[in-house]
């Protein structure tokens, strides 16, 4: 009898905590989800319905104007603007991925001062803002010269880099690319955790240095690498400090989206779609509404290499050798 | 001659190891040392166009700072001083509730439940959803019953207006509780990578330490503490370094330095700007870790 009242105590309490847990999760998700789902309706309103207060979750008509308004107010060359940015962040994330991994691998493999000094100027790097730097970094882009060499090449002895692709590529290729430092620290993490054996097996069998690295410790590193791709591409997909202060011509998503959308371009932007659409009035509200529209848009690429790539993600950081 | 041999090995090794290290250190010369240099040089110089273009500096010496911090203002007219006091606040309230916060959504995730793979995309979504960019284009401009990102809705609903009229709460630590649960979705957009990285600490503590515990009687609030944490303290100190070296790079200091320098053209207070800004980021750490040291040895 005794026991029976306990056991169903016992039921009662597991029963409350699971239902406790369950609101607690399910109460995380929406607060997540909420900013999204909040713009349903407003980015598929048709515009003059926009504001109205009857409208919370399913809008009266049926709209995609917010979009196509979107798309022709932020996007130069239409749909290709995207494709020019995932390009942009794809390639970006080639560059970061293979110099961090190649650093990385000699910081923790190879041991000699210069990778100590090194391991301690990546951590050094990591914690001092990079924003610190943008004024003496843009003035370095803006008369570049290393040592004198460009007196070769110009009368100026200097080039003007700010708005050429290949300032942001130096970037990353010379490993000060978005967050670049903590990438470095992880793959440097990763390689430390690798048996000794795996390389000395290799060079037994007379794999030089380079040949060690692209045969063995590469393929031994996908994990890593992976993650590192997953957040190489999306920090510099959605990066809005490089591309906007040393390339900001250059015409990708984020730089284009965070200089159209401000409040001060409010007016410019009610009264283009105005005239475009030929609506005779028009609130705040749907300016608002073009605005989610375009970050929508935006997102989608995202939210597709994300979904694809976040499964990976926590089974790889537990091999990535940062935790343990 | 076999000693020769493994000689030029290890040089060979460390030459190629060099080789594999040029690109971070050109980099580190040309991107970090070099500017930074400048900054230091800058920040003690006026400067202005010379006569044949280019640039011109005449020595000022610590006057950039002296006019930093007593007659310059940020564009919304603070003091500099009131930017930087308040930039630590922020510091000293969000960093700990996005260490901790970001803890418990890791436990949560870590739990065994029915969908737990869609929790788990869901709760990582912020590193997406995170983005300065995808943050400020959400923000309502207009402000209105429609906002955006969650804010006022706690502190408007019936339930804290019970909470203020009858809990017995003092109002004060109320307002603040409140003003957290408000920014919740600002907090939560903060904590994307932060759970990423507790969640695969936590996968990596041995199942059979909580055996132990289990058949040993603790309970869960013993175990979390004897087991959990000590497995994860030094993941726990990562996150609040990440965390702080974050919410730095989020700051408004550097909208700050932009303005002095391009639209007021005061190059030499952008600059001595840059450089207090990086004593405080450094300063802040180095205290950070010298309190968490002394934690962190407690639990080993």
């Amino acid at each position: 009898m005794n026991e029976n009242s306990y056991r169903v105590k016992m039921t009662v309490k597991n029963v409350f905590i699971r239902i406790f847990l369950f609101l607690l999760i399910a109460g995380l998700c929406f607060t997540i989800l909420y900013p999204i789902l909040s713009l349903v309706p407003t980015v598929f309103s048709a515009i003059e319905d926009i504001g109205n207060p009857n409208v919370i979750w399913l809008p009266e008509k049926f709209s995609t104007l917010s979009f196509t308004a979107a798309i022709r107010l932020v996007m130069p060359n239409g749909l290709m603007t995207i494709g020019k940015t995932v390009l942009y962040a794809a390639g970006m994330m080639v560059l970061q991925v293979f110099f961090s991994a190649m650093v990385g691998y000699s910081m923790a493999r190879v041991k000699s001062v210069f990778s100590k000094i090194a391991y301690f100027l990546v951590i050094f790097v990591f914690l001092t803002p990079r924003q610190s730097l943008l004024l003496a970094q843009y003035i370095n882009f803006k008369h570049f010269d290393v040592l004198g060499i460009m007196n070769l090449f110009t009368q100026a002895g200097e080039v003007d880099l700010i708005n050429k692709p290949i300032a942001l590529v130096m970037l990353a290729v010379f490993c000060f690319g978005v967050n670049q430092s903590l990438f470095i620290f992880l793959f440097a993490q990763f390689f430390k955790n690798i048996p000794k054996e795996l390389e000395e097996a290799a060079n037994i069998d007379g794999c030089g240095f380079v040949g060690t690295y692209f045969r063995i410790m590469l393929p031994n590193a996908i994990p890593i690498i992976s993650t590192v791709a997953i957040l190489s591409f999306v920090w510099n997909y959605g990066d809005t400090y490089f591309t906007n202060y040393f390339s900001p011509n250059a015409g990708f998503m984020s730089t284009l989206l965070s200089t159209t959308f401000v409040s001060a371009n409010k007016n410019f932007i009610l009264n283009a779609l105005q005239n475009w659409y030929g609506i005779p009035t028009l609130n705040d509200f749907a300016f608002d509404a073009v605005k989610q529209a375009g970050v929508l848009i935006y997102l989608i690429p995202l939210i597709i290499v994300y979904l694809i790539g976040q499964r990976k993600l926590v089974q790889n950081m537990e091999n990535s050798g940062l935790v343990g | 001659m076999k000693k020769k041999f493994k000689m030029t090995r290890t040089l060979r090794r460390q030459l190629f190891g060099l080789l594999f290290l040029l690109p971070f250190i050109i980099g580190f010369v040309m991107f970090f040392l070099i500017p930074i240099t400048r900054t230091f040089f800058y920040s003690f110089n006026i400067i202005s166009v010379g006569e044949k273009g280019g640039m011109e500096f005449t020595p000022n010496g610590i006057q950039n700072y002296i006019d930093l911090f007593t007659k310059e203002v940020t564009s919304e007219s603070k003091t500099l001083a009131n930017l930087f006091a308040d930039q630590n606040m922020l510091l000293l309230t969000s960093v700990p509730i996005i260490v901790i916060f970001s803890l418990f959504m890791a436990l949560l995730a870590n739990r065994q439940f029915k969908g737990r793979a869609i929790v788990r995309t869901i709760f990582f979504l912020p590193i997406v959803l995170g983005l300065t960019v995808v943050i400020s284009m959400l923000k309502m401009t207009t402000g209105s019953q429609i906002t955006e990102t969650g804010n006022g809705l706690f502190s408007e609903s019936a339930i804290s207006v019970f909470l203020f009229q009858y809990s017995g709460i003092p109002r004060n630590i109320l307002v603040q509780v409140m003003g957290v649960i408000d920014n919740i979705f600002e907090l939560i957009s903060q904590a994307g990578i932060q759970t990423l990285i507790y969640l695969t600490a936590l996968q990596s503590i041995s199942p059979s330490l909580y055996e132990v515990a289990k058949i040993e009687g603790a309970t869960a609030y013993e175990t979390f503490w004897k087991v959990t944490i000590p497995s994860i303290v030094h993941i726990i100190l990562f996150v609040v370094i990440y965390t702080i070296v974050q919410m730095f790079l989020e700051s408004q200091i550097a909208e700050e330095v932009y303005s002095f320098a391009f639209e007021q053209s005061k190059i030499g207070v952008g600059s001595a700007l840059s450089v207090v800004y990086i004593f405080n980021v450094l300063i802040v750490l180095l205290l950070v870790l010298l309190i968490l040291r002394k934690v962190v040895k407690k639990y080993e």
